[in-house]
């Protein structure tokens, strides 16, 4: 075994991991990461990409963390210690990017998460970029689509607390839709897991919201919904870019009609570079892609394009080209980054109708 | 007042859910003194067999969808105490809680290998329009599917306790509960009432799954949690009394719905638990309990 491994040409291919929540509560997600990836290998590996003289591939390894905190903690270091990649690429959920984030950083291995939006994931880390926006911007335009769009005067919440990222932008709204003349009349909370939400949904009902904010991911929110309507609630329904997954649809049905949320990109577009990426996804995985497999798809290719600017598969010298990144054409927008991992992306309000996601407006930081 | 009455009606359709479950435990228990910590996994195992009938066997009314899951997961249970418990029934009891723990976990791996790990909802088999009188007498909105859960729940649990108190099956029960190594002396086949204890609560647990994958979701890992609290509802009520295993689902229940309505919904959890853990120190041995005299 010993010898097998030291007669291995090394460096013959560019090892970069990847950790994503293939199973647990957001496996779908999980799934939409993997497609991405794999769909994305495949296309540099036709070519290869150019370090330095050599034409070199990439291999990724793909890890699952559960989308739980303390196994993606275990895979960071699994694949930084173990599989010695140059880069990674996720998490997806906040809270796992930022259990694995302090791993990345202190082994000095840039880190992509491509769809964790909470300002702390990259909050004074130098090797942790993301490429979405973040959660003070998303926050921002739900309240005003709130506001402007719906006039809504007043808003309930209703949020997993156990989660970075639900109560980072439940409070972001909170904040912003007081700051337009809202008054928030519920903001109630639940934890990672739970199924009954009837208790706060019949004290938000009480309270009777012109709006209700649902920031949880796709698993929870059609069972918030429909619970919500089953106890006479009839307040317009909104959420944000955690809703994005073909699972929404498939678990809540007609339901969902109606409700709006903020998100990264929208299948709608007529963008060329997302209309190729769409649609060589579809015809290969027969589904459309969600948010989460189009950041994922761009970030492998910020990625790589980085590796080929540095001139070297060597992880400091990556971090270095990826933070001096300006205008990335990606299928979910452009990235630029200046001076922090926090790319300044606009986002779009997709409503729903008759199960299908429409585009309703876009916004611009 | 009409919150109140939702609210309630809240907590007795989550109550209705957690005394199906509760009531396998305490049956248990109550013969074999085995803590049973499959029994949540046997919940959720009910739970999908009737989405499985459900998807493919679209055309069955709903009363013939529970009571072919009902029996499928009872046939489950029997078949889990005859392979990985009856052998170890002599064994120390901490062996046959491990095989339990196994059982459960096997059960969990098993469901999400063949059916997925997606959240998913058995399709609405019960009316879900709103109950018009009480909308209009006390201005409550309450679909008919919570009412009839906690109805079809109620009605479950009349019928377990004729069986128990009023058939000679109940009786054979009561007795080897009472005293299993005599029980058998007086002709009583033990296997057999063992058997059936495992099936009429599995097949209890399989009814709660099916409410449950319809008022809210389905995974393969809600076992875990549901069983946990089905089980602390049963030790609260005082673990072997059917009694008590009802009122403690309720009562746990009635304090979590509570504790989000009136006090925090982040104080849910710890509310609800310290509550009993203070009951359990007033009736050590649940409210219908029975203290414990050991036999010289």
């Amino acid at each position: 075994m010993l010898i097998l491994v030291a007669c291995k040409p090394r460096g013959a291919e560019i090892k970069i991991g990847v950790s994503a929540p293939l199973t647990g509560d957001i496996s779908a997600l999980g799934q939409s990461t993997k497609n991405a990836i794999l769909l994305a290998q495949d296309e540099v590996n036709a070519e290869g990409i150019k370090v330095g003289d050599k034409t070199m591939k990439v291999r990724f390894i793909i890890e699952d963390d559960e989308n739980k905190p303390e196994s993606t903690a275990t895979v960071f270091q699994k694949l930084i210690s173990q599989d010695r990649v140059v880069a990674i690429i996720g998490s997806q959920s906040s809270k796992c990017s930022n259990a694995g984030a302090p791993i990345a950083e202190a082994a000095m291995v840039p880190q992509v998460s491509p769809w964790s939006t909470n300002p702390n994931v990259t909050k004074g880390r130098t090797f942790v970029f993301r490429a979405c926006f973040i959660d003070s911007f998303q926050g921002k335009v739900v309240a005003q689509f709130a506001t402007e769009k719906l006039k809504a005067r007043t808003a309930a919440v209703l949020y997993d607390i156990a989660s970075d990222y639900n109560k980072g932008i439940a409070e972001v709204f909170r904040d912003e839709f007081t700051k337009t003349g809202g008054t928030i009349v519920g903001f109630e909370t639940y934890n990672t897991k739970d199924t009954d939400f009837s208790a706060q949904l019949t004290k938000i009902k009480g309270a009777k919201p012109d709006v209700l904010f649902l920031p949880n991911y796709f698993n929870d929110v059609p069972l918030q919904v429909q619970q919500a309507r089953k106890l006479g609630i009839s307040a317009a329904v909104l959420g944000s870019d955690s809703w994005d997954n073909p699972q929404l649809i498939k678990l809540g049905g007609d339901v969902m009609n109606g409700a709006s949320f903020s998100n990264h990109y929208t299948p709608d577009s007529e963008n060329p570079a997302s209309k190729a990426f769409i649609a060589k996804y579809q015809a290969r995985f027969r589904m459309l892609p969600d948010a989460a497999a189009a950041l994922t798809y761009d970030s492998v290719y910020l990625v790589c394009k980085a590796i080929a600017t540095a001139g070297k598969a060597d992880p400091k010298a990556i971090r270095d080209a990826i933070a001096a990144t300006k205008g990335f054409q990606g299928v979910s927008g452009v990235i630029t980054y200046a001076g922090n991992g926090d790319p300044q992306k606009g986002a779009v309000v997709i409503k729903i109708v008759n199960g299908k996601f429409v585009f309703d407006s876009a916004v611009n930081p | 007042m009409d919150t109140i009455i939702q609210q309630l009606l809240n907590a007795a359709q989550l109550g209705a859910v957690y005394a199906l479950i509760a009531l396998g435990y305490s049956m248990v228990y109550g013969i074999i003194r085995l803590i049973n910590f499959a029994h949540g996994d046997i919940f959720m195992l009910g739970g999908f067999i009737g989405l499985i009938i459900v998807t493919h066997f679209g055309g069955l009314p709903f009363c013939l969808v529970m009571i072919l899951a009902m029996l499928l997961t009872a046939l489950v249970g029997v078949t889990i105490e005859r392979v990985a418990y009856r052998k170890l029934r002599n064994a120390q009891r901490m062996s046959v809680v491990i095989t339990a723990l196994g059982v459960g976990i096997f059960l969990e791996n098993l469901v999400r290998l063949l059916i997925g790990p997606e959240t998913r909802q058995i399709p609405a088999r019960l009316p879900t329009g709103s109950v018009v009188w009480l909308q209009q007498h006390l201005g409550v909105f309450v679909t008919w599917d919570k009412v009839l859960i906690i109805l079809i729940s109620l009605a479950l649990m009349a019928v377990l306790w004729i069986i128990v108190n009023k058939t000679l099956v109940g009786t054979a029960m009561r007795a080897v509960a009472d005293n299993a190594s005599v029980v058998p002396l007086m002709g009583v086949n033990l296997n057999l009432i063992i058997s059936v204890t495992f099936a009429i609560g599995s097949a209890l647990a399989a009814a709660g799954g099916i409410f449950y994958g319809q008022a809210y979701s389905l995974d393969p890992y809600m076992g875990i949690d549901l069983g946990w609290k089905a089980f602390i509802a049963a030790v609260i009520g005082g673990i072997g009394s059917i009694e008590g295993a009802v009122i403690g689902a309720f009562l746990l229940a009635g304090v979590e719905v509570i504790t989000v309505a009136y006090l925090s919904s982040n104080l849910k959890n710890g509310i609800a638990f310290g509550l009993l853990i203070i009951l359990l120190l007033i009736w050590p041995s649940g409210i219908m309990g029975k203290p414990l005299l050991k036999k010289v």
